[in-house]
């Protein structure tokens, strides 16, 4: 059954290892520079912070969107290999040649759907390798790892997505018995499912912190925190985000009169309503995801998607098994 | 109850029906084929020929009714697939692979797989074996997917109007390479072909089952069908005497004499009729006409019902 696999797909794994190999050469040339410049910029500043901040990117121009590579390998696994594995057997009626030969569909789809997940998983993981040790200087300069976008091109979450990717493009072929209405869903099942648990779901796999601080000092979460949200707050529980454009209207009426005037989006009248604010009882506040739950959150991320795709792999044996050929 | 082991039939169905929604595809199928016979399955388009070979060969399962291929149930394990071959209408093959890439995954795909049988055939037709199936003609791929069947060393061989696609030379090959294949197994090969024409099946077959309107109208030995059923000619009067002791499957008239298909029960002992040999062909569309006005009648007993 493998050297089937291998004959079915040795073209395809030939120009995915070209592709995969120009990118990593890309990634290597580049990721070499950015870690030179790093270096240098480390020598520079010597341990003060503030010249840190001062640098220039890191990064330039189109080599910056490197990152999207990861994002969209999964998907294009997805609708290239996936859709097609069972639908275009069953399109071309290939699986009528395959299934009257004496392996059963079982250990057939086994060995197809096995090598393949694989394949995916493997693409994954070494896009999102490359990427997480191209992004080393990024993360180290802007503590960023963690945010979205960042958090989802590194680490091991990438190699979750390929195999759900793949997977449910397996499994939409096999319902579908088609290929095209399959790559449909999986381009828009896959885009849907990842925003959706991204933004909704991920904020919340383990309760977020909320630390508290007078608002005439300062607070940042210490190391590659995923700040979720930071603000001042009111004793009665009214808040106001970091950006302060909704603050006119709950202001308490002491500190009307430092609203007025032009000059409100300055700094210096900002501390003056600060100092107000703090005085009539409100406080800052930081809800994040603090640097330590990195890993247990690219675990449970990565969780997730491995579960989905058994969950579809599950469902395409059941319709091989007993659905008439 | 070991006679019963020893030679089981290759093939039984005991009312074996599927339905695709609300569509009987095949109703009530009960046939039997012994061991070592080259089979017809003979119908019109949509009598449900595909349906019980797709059954047979485990790629379909039943609604009711059971089958039984060489002493089992067809199921998805490697010792029944392995001797069972099935080829479907379409040909099926990967277009881009070449014969012997072919060959290769059958040797990868089969426990029993004799790849220097589909070399010899090959090489005996002529067939390129190094280039991709879909350039070869309809013909050769016929010719290429027959002998994949037959390297898998089946038991049972079911073949689904495998002449469609071929011209009357290529017909005559394939029938060649059935024939000497048959000939080889000595006995150890069934073998199933449909298709809506008997005269393609006439000179290899000595088994036949006849579907029409998904029903199996007739089935059994060739030979001994042929013996039981005569064509009456006689005058054009009352059939009653007759039907009451013969099964009269056809009648045709013309001018003033009526031609009778029947089944005999016994000797025909009134002097009007003249009794006359019957052929295969003449006995096939008999039971094609008349399994189609049934299922017509059964058709229109539905509509009025609903």
């Amino acid at each position: 059954m493998t050297w089937l696999v291998w004959r079915q797909y040795r073209a395809h794994g030939a120009i995915a290892s070209v592709l995969l190999a120009a990118a990593a050469a890309v990634i290597l040339v580049d990721g070499f520079q950015i870690a030179s410049r790093w270096h240098s910029i480390l020598v520079t500043c010597a341990g003060n912070s503030a010249c840190l901040g001062q640098q220039g990117p890191l990064v330039n121009g189109v080599v910056s969107d490197l990152p999207y590579l990861s994002l969209i390998l999964p998907v294009v696994l997805g609708m290239l290999w996936g859709a097609p594995l069972v639908a275009h057997e069953l399109e071309t009626r290939t699986s009528d040649f395959v299934w009257a030969q004496s392996v059963t569909r079982t250990r057939w789809l086994a060995v197809k759907t096995g090598w393949l997940l694989l394949a995916a998983g493997m693409c994954g993981g070494v896009l999102a390798a490359l990427t997480t040790w191209w992004s080393g200087p990024i993360n180290a300069l802007s503590a960023s790892a963690f945010d979205p976008g960042q958090f989802d091109t590194q680490g091991i979450v990438p190699i979750g997505y390929a195999v759900f990717a793949m997977a449910l493009g397996i499994a939409a072929g096999t319902v579908a018995r088609r290929t095209l209405p399959a790559i449909a869903v999986v381009l828009g099942g896959f885009i849907a499912l990842r925003l959706l648990i991204a933004g909704v779901l991920r904020p919340h796999y383990i309760a977020a912190v909320t630390h508290y601080y007078s608002l005439t000092s300062s607070f940042s979460p210490p190391g590659q925190a995923w700040v979720l949200g930071q603000g001042a707050v009111s004793r009665t529980g009214v808040t106001v985000p970091q950006g302060w454009g909704s603050l006119g209207s709950v202001v308490p009426a002491a500190c009307q009169s430092l609203l007025a005037g032009p000059a409100t989006g300055k700094f210096g009248s900002m501390s003056a309503m600060f100092s107000c604010l703090q005085a009539h009882g409100w406080r800052g506040f930081a809800t994040y995801q603090p640097a330590y739950r990195y890993w247990p959150f690219q675990g449970i991320e990565t969780g997730i998607y491995v579960l989905l795709a058994a969950a579809l792999i599950a469902v395409t044996f059941a319709i091989v098994r007993r659905r008439d050929a | 109850m070991s006679m019963a082991i020893e030679t089981p039939e290759a093939i039984e169905t005991h009312e074996l029906s599927k339905r695709y929604r609300r569509v009987s595809a095949l109703t009530e199928c009960t046939v039997t084929v012994p061991q070592g016979r080259v089979c017809a399955l003979v119908g019109p388009n949509g009598a449900g020929k595909t349906t019980l070979l797709r059954m047979l060969a485990g790629l379909a399962s039943p609604t009711s009714g059971t089958a039984s291929v060489l002493g089992g149930a067809p199921r998805q394990d490697p010792t029944f697939l392995s001797e069972v071959g099935f080829l479907a209408q379409e040909i099926p093959m990967y277009r881009r692979l070449s014969a012997e890439d072919h060959i290769r995954i059958g040797t990868h795909l089969n426990q029993r797989w004799d790849a220097s049988l589909a070399h010899t055939r090959l090489a005996e037709l002529r067939i390129p074996l190094d280039q991709p199936v879909g350039t070869l003609s309809g013909g050769q791929r016929a010719q290429v997917a027959l002998a994949l069947t037959l390297a898998k060393r089946p038991r049972l061989l079911l073949l689904d109007e495998p002449f469609a696609a071929l011209d009357p030379l290529a017909r005559q090959n394939f029938l060649a390479t059935l024939t000497s294949a048959v000939t080889d197994a000595a006995g150890r090969l069934t073998l199933v072909l449909s298709s809506h024409l008997v005269t393609d099946l006439e000179r290899v077959c000595d088994h036949i089952i006849l579907l029409a309107g998904s029903r199996v109208q007739i089935y059994g030995d060739i030979a001994a069908l042929l013996t039981e059923h005569k064509v009456l000619v006689g005058p054009d009067r009352d059939t009653v005497p007759i039907g009451q002791t013969h099964r009269v499957v056809h009648t045709m008239a013309t001018g003033g004499r009526s031609t009778r298909l029947v089944r005999l029960d016994g000797p025909v002992t009134d002097p009007a009729y003249q009794a006359e040999d019957v052929t295969l062909e003449e006995l096939v569309l008999a039971y094609m006409g008349a399994g189609e006005a049934s299922a017509a009648k059964h058709l229109t007993t539905v509509g009025e019902e609903s």
